[in-house]
C-alpha cells in the first residue's frame, strides 16, 4: 500500500508536484499517467526517499521510505534502467544489491532467468541494450520479493514481445496481491495493462479512478486522457 | 555490516579498481626497488644492524608516498563514479541512510589502502634486506614502527580525503584536482613561503613525511599523528553531514 498525502515539491520557482494525494492499493496494477514534465518521476523519487518533499508526505506500508528496514524486501523500484555502472557484470550488480539487504545470493540466478537474462548473467552491463537494462532493472526490483513495486516507464526500450512479457509479468505480480504502481506516458499500453489510473498534469491530480470509469463505451482512453490534461501545457 | 559487504562487492567488481591498485602498487614497488638499491649502495660500512633495518624501512615507505594518488583517485571514483552513472540512486534506494553508505565505503577503502601499503611494504622490505645483507640488519627496531604506522596512516588518509571530496563535489575530475591541491600543491607552495611552516603543520602531507622520516621534524610525533589522523576523520564526517542534508537535485 502506497499513500501520498498533500505531496508538494518545489524546485526554485516551479512546482513539480503540487498537493498530490492518492492511494495505491494492493492486488491491482495502478497506472501513473501524465504528460512529460507532469511530475511522475519526481513523485516516485519522493516516494523512494531520494528527494525531500517541500510539504506533505508519502508512505509505503505506513512508513516513510527512509524508515523502512531492509527496504528492498518491502519495495522494489525501477527508476532509470540506464543508471548502472557499465563495468560490472549483470550478476555482480544483483549480488551487491542482495548483500546490502540481507537477501540470499541464490535468488540472483533465478531472477536473471525470470527476466530472460540467464544467458547474460556473466556479461558486462555496459554492452546491454536498453531493453536488456530494463530487464536487469526489473530483476533488481524483484530481488527482495517485495510486496510493493514502483516502476518508472518499465516498458521503455522493450520490443513488442518484451512489452507483452512485461505486461503479463506485472499482471501476475498484481494477481499475487502485490501493490503495483507503473508510470507511463504511453496511453495505449496503459489501456491494456492498468486496472486503475492516477492521472497527473503539472504536478496536480487530474483523475484517480478505475480504467472502466474513465473509458466510457465509444470513447478511447486517449480521448479521456487528453480531455483530463487539457489546458495543462506549460 | 551488510552495507560494508555490499560496498566491497561493488568495489571489487569494477575493473577500474584493479587498474588503480595495480598502477599504484607496481609504481610504488618500482620506486622502492630503485631507491633502496641506490641508497643502500651509499651506506657507511660501519652502519649497525638496527640502523640498517631502519634505513630499509624508511626506503620502503618512499614508495608508499607515490601510491597515494592512485589510491586517492580510487577513493573519489568509489562515489563520483556512482554519481556519473546515476547508480547512486539505486544505492540510496537499497541503503537509505546516506551516512551508512559513506561510512561503509570508508571502511572498505581503508582496508584496501592499508592492504595496498602492505603489498608495497612487505616485498620492498624483503628486497631491501636482500640488498643490505652485508649489514646483517635486525628485524624491526622500535623506531621503524613509527614509520610503518605513519606510512600506512598516510595512504589511508589520502584515500579517505579522496572519498570525502568525491562525495561532496560528486564530480571525479574536480575531486581529484582538489585532492592533488591538498596533498601536493598546497604543501609545496607552503614550503616556499616564509610563513609556510605553521601552515604545513596543519596540512596532511608534512606530518606524514615527518613520520616516515622524509622531512625534518617540526612537531612532536604525537602531534604529527594527531594532525594526520584528523585529516582521515574530519573531512569524512563533514562529507557525511553534507550528504545527509542532501541538497535537492535541481532538474
Amino acid at each position: 500500500m502506497i499513500e501520498v498525502t498533500g505531496l508538494t515539491r518545489r524546485f526554485r520557482r516551479a512546482l513539480a508536484v503540487d498537493g498530490l494525494s492518492f492511494t495505491v492499493r494492493p492486488g491491482r496494477i495502478t497506472g501513473f499517467l501524465g504528460p512529460n514534465g507532469a511530475g511522475k518521476t519526481t513523485t516516485m523519487r519522493l516516494l523512494l526517499g531520494l528527494d525531500e518533499p517541500t510539504a506533505g508526505r508519502a508512505t509505503v506500508n505506513g512508513l516513510p521510505y527512509r524508515k523502512l528496514s531492509r527496504p528492498l524486501t518491502q519495495v522494489g523500484a525501477l527508476l532509470d534502467a540506464t543508471a548502472v555502472q557499465g563495468g560490472r557484470r549483470a550478476e555482480q550488480h544483483l549480488w551487491w544489491l542482495a548483500r546490502s539487504n540481507g537477501i540470499s545470493r541464490a535468488r540472483v540466478g533465478a531472477l536473471l532467468e525470470l527476466v530472460g537474462l540467464g544467458h547474460a548473467a556473466g556479461r558486462r552491463v555496459g554492452g546491454f541494450s536498453l531493453g536488456m537494462k530494463q530487464r536487469l532493472g526489473l530483476a533488481a526490483a524483484l530481488l527482495g520479493d517485495p510486496g510493493v513495486l514502483v516502476l518508472d516507464e518499465p516498458a521503455n526500450g522493450l520490443d513488442p514481445e518484451g512489452v507483452r512479457w512485461m505486461r503479463d509479468l506485472l499482471k501476475s505480480l498484481a494477481a499475487e496481491g502485490r501493490t503495483v504502481l507503473v508510470s507511463s506516458h504511453l496511453i495505449s499500453e496503459m489501456a491494456v495493462t492498468a486496472d486503475h489510473l492516477v492521472v497527473v498534469a503539472r504536478g496536480r491530480l487530474r483523475a484517480d479512478a478505475a480504467l472502466a470509469e474513465l473509458v466510457r463505451p465509444g470513447t478511447s482512453l486517449e480521448e479521456a486522457f487528453l480531455g483530463l490534461v487539457a489546458g495543462s501545457a506549460p | 555490516m551488510s552495507a560494508v559487504a555490499a560496498e566491497w562487492i561493488k568495489l571489487r567488481s569494477l575493473r577500474s579498481t584493479w587498474w588503480a591498485l595495480g598502477a599504484g602498487v607496481s609504481l610504488a614497488l618500482a620506486l622502492t626497488v630503485l631507491g633502496a638499491s641506490t641508497v643502500i649502495a651509499r651506506w657507511d660500512p660501519d652502519r649497525t644492524a638496527d640502523q640498517a633495518a631502519m634505513g630499509i624501512v624508511v626506503a620502503v615507505y618512499v614508495g608508499v608516498v607515490l601510491a597515494q594518488l592512485p589510491l586517492g583517485m580510487l577513493g573519489t571514483m568509489a562515489v563520483s563514479g556512482e554519481h556519473a552513472s546515476g547508480m547512486i540512486d539505486t544505492t540510496f534506494v537499497a541503503v537509505p541512510s546516506r551516512a551508512r553508505v559513506l561510512l561503509a565505503k570508508a571502511a572498505v577503502l581503508s582496508g584496501v589502502a592499508a592492504g595496498a601499503s602492505l603489498l608495497i611494504a612487505v616485498p620492498g622490505y624483503l628486497f631491501g634486506r636482500l640488498v643490505a645483507a652485508r649489514f646483517h640488519p635486525s628485524a624491526l627496531p622500535a623506531a621503524a614502527w613509527t614509520v610503518i604506522a605513519g606510512g600506512t596512516l598516510m595512504i589511508v588518509v589520502t584515500t579517505l580525503v579522496g572519498l570525502a571530496l568525491g562525495a561532496v563535489l560528486r564530480n571525479g575530475a574536480a575531486a581529484v584536482a582538489a585532492l592533488a591541491a591538498i596533498v601536493l600543491v598546497l604543501p609545496f607552495v607552503a614550503r616556499t613561503l616564509p610563513w609556510g611552516e605553521p601552515v604545513n603543520r596543519f596540512l596532511p602531507t608534512y606530518p606524514a613525511l615527518q613520520l616516515i622520516e622524509q622531512a625534518p621534524d617540526i612537531m612532536p610525533v604525537w602531534a604529527a599523528f594527531t594532525v594526520l589522523g584528523a585529516w582521515g576523520v574530519v573531512p569524512l564526517l563533514a562529507a557525511v553531514a553534507v550528504v545527509s542534508a542532501q541538497p535537492p537535485r535541481l532538474e
